[in-house]
């Protein structure tokens, strides 16, 4: 609902009595929730199309002769909606008596069972019984597999169309119609084909009973056995908010939940259906050092004032050049800020970093499109297949702004040469540039390009991880303080620092919440071997732990709390939704203590908002961005 | 369903009907409209249409297979399958069940010496088994025999008309 015209334009009009004041060409039913009336519907949806088909919403209009459907009739000044008459309640039983004549019932094996709208609304106003005589129901086929991800009960389907719909207006992919007629009508895939969207997780969200589910959820738990969380997606840097539903101490799924400037309310199947990875078994659950006699389990204290000594024992002896710092952009702002500032401030390294990629270039340019604002941009510039690969949602938001916006979407091949894309970039509105990272010097050169041109021009980049942009807008890299300010002296780059460890001119090495990229690299093992000193922070077992002479257990970012910020530099919070499997500090914590019993003073607690304030202090732009914000940067160009 | 395929290939598409499919396409602002009458090219030709055909004019008509599959499903004048040499329907919606469809369908079926569904033992007719309205629900009970509606049925007038049809048009649907 447009709810920014000036108030003169607005439409008023009465619901059950309420005046109320919408803008002109909002749906009655956006009046209704405006006036705090709640309409049941079906085939409505907030991000798609009206098409009345369901008849779940009609209400009385004064003045129309027949009950009209809320969520298509437009609102018209003066127009009195009534949803609490006889005749409303009536309707409302005897469609909900249709919509189960031929209905399964089967909510007790159901998925859907206890988050269901044809519970719910048969719960609130329907019928109680059926008065037809049916003993035997019309049955179709149950558990169809439409994909190794989703799973169709053709009975327990409502024929609201949303599916269909999404496919046409979402993705536009149309892999799903209905077929045949009348009773008959069957949601399905043409000719039996599996589905191929990398998008299907959406599907049993939108789909308002159990008739589309997840594979991956299927009777796994039901909706009041799990605890909700409002958290980020851990997948890639777009940032799109998930609900973590977890079950005990297990993630049962992650839920989408409709965040309009990132996610528009879809996730990619690749983010949706990644948490098993969070509940793996196999976890660093103690803290361990290494020992005269071999590897032993250590108290965190013992773990602790190792790990110190050993540090600051290579540091007196050799310098603090001789320490390698090595974080990665799994971890939280806060994290990254207090572990830069550990390895400057109380390590005395320059030496730090977080990705195997060196970044000897970085700037506030390089994400000054926002995500929601490419469908402002009258032409989009997609440089080759990196972006919406790095970021799948991505995809759809640039189908919103081709087809609902009408933006020009181009989608052009490498070479990504200025000239080339230039001769296509036509008209003068606003040019938006999407890049992978490792396209932005592309990127940028067109935006200079164009804006010399006279054009607006801004440039979006992805990146790899969660929290890629905030380590480094918090400058957990040897060439970078926070906030974009160019460290004095750089240190040297990771590839680099692993390197000289092997080659023992590195003699210590501090490692924490190590990603899969660097778990996998070769270099890695000999580094760590070459070291004399290494102190892991890692929540799953790998080559680090493995050759750790201190090992302190580390949380997955379900555990975590804090902060992270996506592609366009928006700052999120990630809430701990699920509680570790043990009693020890946070990864914070152990930063923070670990400063401490090196003789450091962080001059606050070393808890998420605390250490949030001190970051915004050395990172003004960060200040107050921790509530979904993205930090204004000062203009660089 | 890919029993569906099988009894004509694809590759015995007569040349003229793609040309037609293709005609048909400049005729309309939007390629969906001509969905129905390409599938008529088609179910004219060789009397059904294969799963392959709902490819044939998608690609021709640049839709997905599954949007053209959609629309000859939805519609009970389109055959997915082989079918005798004429197709009688019975509606047997609201407004002719109540008026005795139900009976006529029963009837037609010992008439014609048809299980349920399916070809006679003459091979002269196809009787569909369920039908959804066919738009004639003022004349109740009705068929519809190839492309013609025969209504206020009684089933000696049914018989009657079958028995002409049978008679007159031996070699294939009337209406055509
Ligand atoms: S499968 Fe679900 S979303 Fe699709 S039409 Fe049926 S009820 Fe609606
Ligand atoms: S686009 Fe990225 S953040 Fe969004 S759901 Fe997919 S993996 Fe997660
Ligand atoms: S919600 Fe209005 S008709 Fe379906």
């Amino acid at each position: 609902m447009a709810d920014t015209a000036p108030a003169s334009e607005l439409v008023t009009l009465e619901v059950d009595g309420r005046s109320v004041e919408v803008a002109p060409g909002s749906l009655v039913w956006d009046a209704c929730e405006r006036a705090g009336v709640f309409v049941p519907v079906y085939c409505a949806h907030k991000k798609l199309e009206p098409v009345a088909v369901c008849r779940m919403c009609l209400v009385e209009v004064q003045g129309m002769p027949k009950l009209q459907p809320a969520c298509a009739t437009r609102v018209s000044p003066g127009m009195v909606v009534r949803t609490a008459t006889e005749q409303v309640r009536k309707f409302r039983d005897s469609n909900l008596e249709f919509l189960l004549l031929n209905h399964p019932l089967d909510c007790p094996v159901c998925d859907r069972g206890g988050e269901c709208d044809l519970q719910d609304f048969t719960q609130r106003y329907g019928p109680g019984q059926s008065r037809q005589s049916i003993t035997e129901k019309v049955h179709f086929n149950k558990a169809v597999p439409l994909s190794d991800k989703i799973i169709l009960d053709q009975e327990r389907c409502i024929l609201c169309w949303r599916c269909v719909r999404y496919y046409e207006e979402i993705t536009g992919e149309r892999e799903i119609v209905l077929q045949e007629r009348g009773v008959h009508t069957l949601v399905d895939t043409f000719e039996h084909q599996p589905l191929r969207s990398e998008f299907q997780g959406n599907l049993p969200e939108i789909c308002p009973v159990g008739a589309l589910t997840h594979a991956k959820y299927r009777f796994r738990a039901r909706p009041w056995d799990l605890r909700r969380t409002a958290s980020i997606c851990s997948h890639c840097s777009y940032g799109c908010s998930v609900f973590v539903d977890a079950r005990e101490d297990q993630v049962a799924r992650y839920a989408s939940s409709d965040n309009p400037d990132v996610d528009d309310s879809w996730l990619c199947d690749r983010g949706r259906y990644s948490f098993p990875e969070l509940n793996r078994k196999d976890r660093v659950l103690s803290p361990e050092a290494a020992t005269a006699g071999g590897r032993q389990v250590v108290s965190y204290q013992d773990a602790l004032g190792r790990a110190a000594g050993q540090l600051l024992r290579v540091g007196s002896d050799n310098g603090g050049e001789a320490i390698g710092v090595i974080g990665s952009d799994l971890m939280t702002n806060e994290e990254a800020f207090l572990l830069q500032w550990l390895a400057r401030d109380i390590i005395g390294t320059p030496h730090l970093g977080h990705r195997l990629l060196p970044a000897p270039e970085i700037s506030p340019l390089d994400f000054e499109l926002g995500i929601a604002e490419i469908e402002e941009c009258d032409q989009v510039v997609v440089l080759g297949p990196l972006p919406e690969q790095l970021a799948p949602v991505l995809t759809l938001r640039l189908f919103k702004a081709g087809t609902k916006r009408a933006r020009k979407i181009l989608r052009v091949e490498a070479p990504f040469t200025v000239a080339a894309i230039r001769k296509q970039v036509i008209g003068e509105g606003r040019v938006g540039v999407v890049a992978a990272e490792s396209d932005r010097e592309a990127a940028l050169k067109l935006r200079t390009a164009l804006t010399g041109a006279g054009r607006r021009c801004e440039v979006l980049t992805l990146m790899e991880r969660v929290n890629s942009r905030g380590c480094q807008d918090l400058g957990l890299l040897p060439g970078w303080l926070p906030g974009y300010r160019r460290a004095p002296s750089p240190g040297m780059e990771l590839p680099d620092i692993l390197e000289a460890a092997i080659a023992g001119r590195i003699k210590a090495l501090l490692v924490v919440n190590p990603g899969p990229d660097l778990e996998a690299d070769p270099r890695l093992e000999a580094a760590l071997k070459g070291a004399e000193v290494t102190v892991v922070v890692a929540a799953f077992p790998g080559v680090a732990s493995r050759n750790a002479t201190v090992l302190l257990p580390g949380r997955t970012i379900v555990e975590k709390a804090g902060t992270v910020t996506n592609a366009e530099g928006r700052v999120q919070r990630v809430r701990t939704a699920v509680e570790p499997k043990f009693a020890f500090p946070s990864d914070l914590k152990i930063l923070g203590d670990l400063a401490r019993a090196m003789g450091g003073e962080l001059g606050a607690q070393p808890l998420a908002g605390p250490v949030y304030d001190l970051l915004a202090r050395a990172v003004p732009a960060y200040r107050g961005a921790q509530a979904g914000l993205r930090p204004r940067w000062e203009a660089t160009a | 369903m890919s029993d569906r395929d099988g009894a004509v290939p694809a590759a015995d598409l007569d040349p003229a009907v793609v040309a037609r499919i293709r005609e048909l396409r400049t005729l309309y602002p939007l390629a969906r409209s001509a969905v129905l009458p390409a599938l008529w090219a088609v179910q004219d030709r060789i009397g059904y249409l294969p799963a392959w055909s709902e490819e044939v004019v998608g690609r021709e008509l640049g839709l997905l297979p599954a949007d053209v599959a959609a629309v000859a499903s939805f519609y009970s004048m389109y055959f997915g399958r082989p079918v005798g040499r004429h197709v009688i329907q019975v509606c047997q919606n609201v407004s002719c069940a109540l008026r005795g469809a139900d009976d006529l369908l029963d009837h037609l079926r010992g008439w014609l010496g048809v299980d349920g569904e399916g070809e006679s033992p003459d091979g002269a007719f196809s009787l569909e088994g369920t039908v959804e309205c066919l738009g004639a629900c003022g004349g109740g009970p009705m068929m519809q025999v190839d492309r013609y509606s025969y209504e206020s049925l009684t089933p000696e007038r049914a018989e009657a008309i079958l028995t002409e049809i049978r008679e007159t048009n031996p070699e294939g649907p009337v209406g055509g």
